[in-house]
């Protein structure tokens, strides 16, 4: 059969009126699309249980075919099969009505048969990306207050579903793409990387990082490298616990008691206790596709949070990026769940050991929300270069000192700065205080800010840059003024004072490079050169930093790796030799996840 | 010990892309002992006829034989073409390899993955798990068969991918195909051993009074004390690996993915998809040639590192191996013996991987022009046919080659004129 879609499901927006009604209304700011909640190997009741589908908000828009929306644009191209898969699904009706193509007609998404309808339809694949990229777009806008753009500098990121027949799926920075590959199990079924939540969402937080800071895919030290890894796995994990409905249903039910006319539905103590949590499906990522490649008691790709803090604190040193990149996804979900676990223990129990189990996923949505916007807050706050995990807990615990800074009911930094030092990741440094956050600018009376004009400052990258050059010298920024130095980015950044009201602060990146040889690497970044390296080696040494400019426009943080910064200069010069990077940066290197995302899955 | 010889002389032979090294250990009586380390080449030198290889190995045969000395031993470092092929015989008995196995040396050594079965004789290090040899030996023949699919795959596009990526897998893919009538005789020219670091090489016998150091490659043991990832997982790897190449490269009869949907063919795509659809057909295949790539570490990583020592001079020859092989003998108790090497083959034919810094640093007689025990380095390679400039993987790799002109009496079969069949560097024992 050639058109082979299924019968179209059309879920109505409910506020819409019917085709023909004259009067206008408001277009409704989000919409509703159904994606596989998770991943396909979450099954509900039993192992062979329904898939859990569900339905996401993301904002509404008019979408091309594709579907092709203001930031993301699906392909359906296949390079294994040679063809492209036609896209038969409307989105909206000729009256402006948003359509749901995939949503069930009887709202059942237990049913079997649909979900395989479904899970046969490239078109649902193309949807499932496109919804699941947008919402994780959202987290980021909401959580950051503002546009978040792509590397590229183009508006829409490409995705393609179903690139190729390979065990892959990666973020290619010079395609702006996110490509999905498929493959087949070993008895003969498919699997599809771009069904996996964890997945789809996984590389979507490359790509948003990538915009945010563009200059974390270079080499650097392995810190960095892992940074992208764990950074993404750490989005994931904790997106998945808003979709309450598929954690309650996942965790599953252990009757109900009934308080009046509402029914309470129960979970057993035993599914809430430290092991059960960190083995349950939630924390690993990737089930179906873990499955097929490394069988194995992780029931996942990779289960990090798993790893003890003594065990963390031997992969905090390895020099093997992978490896590291875990200990900070241990760090974070471990935190997640001492946090849950704290606020489950102030709910009161029912009889028979059992919690209310609305409250306690409520509660696992509230700790994960929290930290989610925590950890993405907290990229305003690194500096550009050279980012190394205790710069990471830095800008994490400033970040939520901002937004929340009165922390004595529920104690976060207090607990993820514990957890983070279990695992190796100290909040320590000449620019932290003793609580860890990042110091304050505290030059602000050397600085000239007369001959600038703030409001232009604000807005445009050479009018700050103008400020920094101004203020280079030794005793206000104190910048190497023989470096050629950038401004890469400007933004807004919007924050709820102490009396409720919103008020406005400028987050500035920018970049230095110095092009040395090897004789000059004791004079200008204060430190002898690695052994191995030549005098007439060729050698670019980076610095960086991020300005936030208060609502009046004074310089508030100053979060910088300088260029003279012996210690740093000579681990990175190092770490580069290690590693035969040396005068082989290429970041545009479409394969640059590609290749750390095949060692991962057993290459 | 016996008294050792008191020189030596290499034959670097000319084969264009390969390896071919006769060495030549001269004694005090005048007698002499020949080892013939790798035979084989992917490419050969641009004015070579269809005879090259014979007429390399009637040379050898002619220098072995001369003066009553014979082909002692023979070593291939590790299965690739460039080390092999010219071991290959042909269906008339004159084919090259007929030519050496005619010479029947009394030693044939390979690396421990070419061992059928756990030897008798094996004395390494206990391995948790008997199938070693066997998982080995199969995961062998599925990087043959990968390499086979890579290439039928890349040619099947070659009209959409740009000239250099189809020729870069072309020639990697090339030079891991299975090259069964080298292997055979290799297995029939002579008794085999089968080496591993620290193990004897039996060579004794046939080269008194010179010492011979295997340094590589590390057994399963010895390699999963300093890795992490254990050396099982990586056999099973390899074993899927044709599979996923056939299902990567559209070959084999695979059912359509989605056999009910409608279809735009890849000629006839729309305008708004044409773009990204170029950089898919592009990254899929660059996927393909970093899976080849993989498998040629691996296999290179299979090469017999040897250091021998002979009167007062250090010879290494590492064949292809790579750092992964070199790091385990780097942080073993037999590394100080690099400190004093005085001539080193170039590994790989100059590829940065296979001369890791690490390595590098430690030769001691590294220096200028002036320093009287200046360490020899010996290459034999060809430009153009491995790697490329732009991601600084060329083979032999620029910034490498400096660094040998600089600090060593550097040679290349490349500086050969047209017609050398070799070029004969001497080195005194004494």
């Amino acid at each position: 059969m050639a058109r082979g879609s299924p019968r179209r499901a059309i879920a109505r927006n409910a506020a819409f009126p019917a085709a023909g009604a004259s009067t206008k209304v408001e277009p409704p700011p989000t919409r509703k699309l159904t994606i596989v909640a998770k991943d396909p190997g979450l099954r509900l009741g039993a192992p062979d249980g329904p898939m859990a589908f569900t339905q996401v908000d993301i904002p509404a828009e008019l979408l091309g075919k594709g579907p092709t929306g203001y930031r993301i644009k699906v392909v359906d191209y296949n390079a294994t099969e040679r063809v492209a898969y036609f896209d038969n699904q409307d989105y909206q009706r000729r009256d402006g009505a948003l359509l749901d193509p995939f949503a069930p007609l009887d709202g059942d998404f237990l049913d079997r048969a649909y979900q395989e309808r479904c899970i046969g339809d490239p078109n649902f694949h193309a949807q499932n990306v496109y919804a699941i990229a947008m919402r994780t777009l959202g987290l980021f806008e909401r959580a950051l207050g503002r546009r978040v753009g792509w590397s590229s500098g183009g508006h829409q990121l490409h995705i393609a579903p179903h690139a190729f027949a390979q065990a892959n799926a990666f973020y290619s920075e010079p395609d702006r793409a996110l490509l999905f590959g498929y493959f087949e199990r070993a008895n003969g079924g498919r699997v599809f990387t771009c069904l996996s939540h964890d997945i789809v969402a996984h590389e979507t937080t490359h790509a948003l990082l990538d915009g945010l800071r563009s200059r974390f895919t270079e080499a650097s030290g392995p810190d960095q490298a892992a940074f992208h890894e764990g950074f993404a796995d750490i989005v994931a994990l904790l997106s998945i616990f808003s979709l309450e409905e598929v954690v309650a249903a996942a965790i599953g039910e252990d009757g109900a008691v009934a308080r009046g006319d509402a029914k309470i539905a129960l979970v057993d103590a035993s599914k809430l206790d430290k092991d059960e949590i960190l083995k349950s499906i939630f924390l690993g990522i990737a089930k179906e596709v873990g499955g097929e490649i490394e069988p194995g008691e992780l029931g996942a790709l990779r289960r990090s949070v798993m790893i003890p803090p003594e065990r963390g604190k031997v992969m905090r040193t390895d020099t093997d990026e992978h490896a590291r990149g875990e200990v900070l996804v241990a760090a974070m979900l471990n935190a997640f769940v001492d946090l849950w676990l704290a606020r489950i223990a102030q709910l009161g129990e029912f009889e028979g050991h059992r919690y209310n189990l609305a409250a306690v996923v409520g509660e696992g949505a509230k700790v994960a929300s929290h930290l989610l916007n925590m950890a993405i807050r907290a990229i305003d706050y690194c500096p550009p270069t050279d980012i190394d995990f205790s710069q990471y807990l830095a800008a994490l615990l400033t970040a939520d000192r901002e937004a929340v800074p009165d922390d004595s009911e529920h104690k976060y930094r207090e607990i993820i700065k514990r957890g983070f030092e279990a695992y190796g990741i100290p909040a320590s440094g000449p620019g932290c205080n003793d609580d860890g956050t990042w110091k304050r600018f505290d030059r602000n009376k050397e600085l000239t800010y007369t001959r600038s004009n703030y409001s232009a400052m604000m807005r445009n990258r050479d009018e700050l840059f103008r400020f920094i050059w101004e203020n280079r010298s030794e005793d206000r920024l104190d910048l190497d003024e023989r470096a050629y130095t950038e401004v890469l980015s400007i933004d807004q950044v919007a924050r709820v004072g102490p009396d409720g009201i919103t008020l406005y602060e400028t987050i500035g990146q920018y970049t230095q490079r110095l092009d040395i040889f090897g004789a000059e690497f004791k004079s200008l970044l204060g430190v002898e050169r690695p052994r191995v390296m030549l005098t007439t080696d060729k050698f670019t040494a980076f610095g960086g930093g991020v300005l936030v400019l208060d609502q009046y426009g004074q310089v508030k943080y100053h979060i910088a790796n300088r260029l003279r910064d012996p210690e740093r200069q000579f681990a990175r010069a190092e770490y580069l030799l290690e590693t035969s990077q040396f005068t082989d940066l290429d970041p545009n290197d479409r394969l640059r996840f590609a290749v750390l995302h095949q060692q991962r899955m057993g290459a | 010990m016996a008294n050792p010889p008191v020189a030596a002389t290499i034959f670097a032979y000319h084969v264009g892309f390969g390896d071919c090294f006769l060495l030549r250990f001269t004694y005090a009586d005048g007698s002499r002992r020949h080892l013939l380390i790798d035979f084989g080449t992917t490419s050969l030198p641009d004015d070579a006829g269809a005879d090259w290889m014979r007429s390399i190995a009637r040379d050898i045969r002619d220098k072995c034989t001369e003066g009553g000395g014979a082909l002692n031993i023979v070593v291939a470092t590790h299965r690739h073409a460039d080390h092999i092929s010219g071991f290959a015989t042909a269906a008339d008995g004159k084919g090259s390899g007929d030519i050496i196995a005619a010479l029947k040396p009394k030693l044939v050594v390979q690396p421990w993955t070419e061992a059928p079965n756990a030897p008798v004789s094996w004395r390494g290090p206990v391995i948790k798990d008997k199938h070693a040899f066997a998982a080995r030996r199969n995961s062998l023949d599925a990087m043959h068969r990968t390499a086979e699919l890579a290439l039928q795959s890349v040619y099947r596009s070659r009209k959409r991918l740009p000239q250099a990526l189809v020729d870069e897998i072309a020639f990697v893919g090339e030079d891991n195909l299975k090259n069964l009538s080298a292997i055979k005789n290799l297995q029939a020219m002579g008794p085999n051993v089968y080496v591993y670091h620290g193990s004897d090489t039996g060579m004794a016998a046939e080269l008194p009074g010179i010492d011979v150091t295997v340094l590589g490659p590390p057994t399963l043991t010895q390699t999963d004390a300093i890795k992490k990832q254990a050396s099982t997982s990586e056999a099973e790897f390899w074993m899927l690996a044709p599979k996923r190449m056939s299902d990567a490269g559209g070959l084999g009869d695979a059912k359509p993915l989605f056999p009910g949907a409608k279809t735009i063919r890849g000629s006839r795509l729309f305008t708004e998809q044409r773009w990204l659809a170029r950089r898919i057909d592009q990254a899929s295949s660059e996927l393909l040639r970093s899976l080849v790539r993989a498998l040629d570490n691996q296999m290179n990583n299979t090469s017999v590192i040897l250091l021998f020592r002979a009167g007062t001079k250090s010879l290494l020859f590492p064949g292809d191996a790579q750092l992964e092989n070199w790091q385990y003998a780097l942080q073993s108790k037999l590394a100080p013996l690099l400190d004093d090497v005085d001539l080193y083959k170039v590994g790989h034919h100059g590829s940065r991987n296979a001369t890791p810094k690490s390595m590098w640093k430690l030769f001691t007689k590294r220096g200028g022009k002036k320093r009287p025990d200046r360490l020899t380095s010996v290459m034999s390679t060809k430009h153009g046919k491995h790697g490329c400039v732009k991601k600084h993987t060329e083979v032999p790799r620029v910034s490498l080659v400096d660094a040998l002109k600089v600090e060593s009496n550097f040679h290349s079969t490349e500086d050969l004129a047209a017609g050398e069949l070799y070029e004969e560097i001497s080195i005194s024992l004494t």
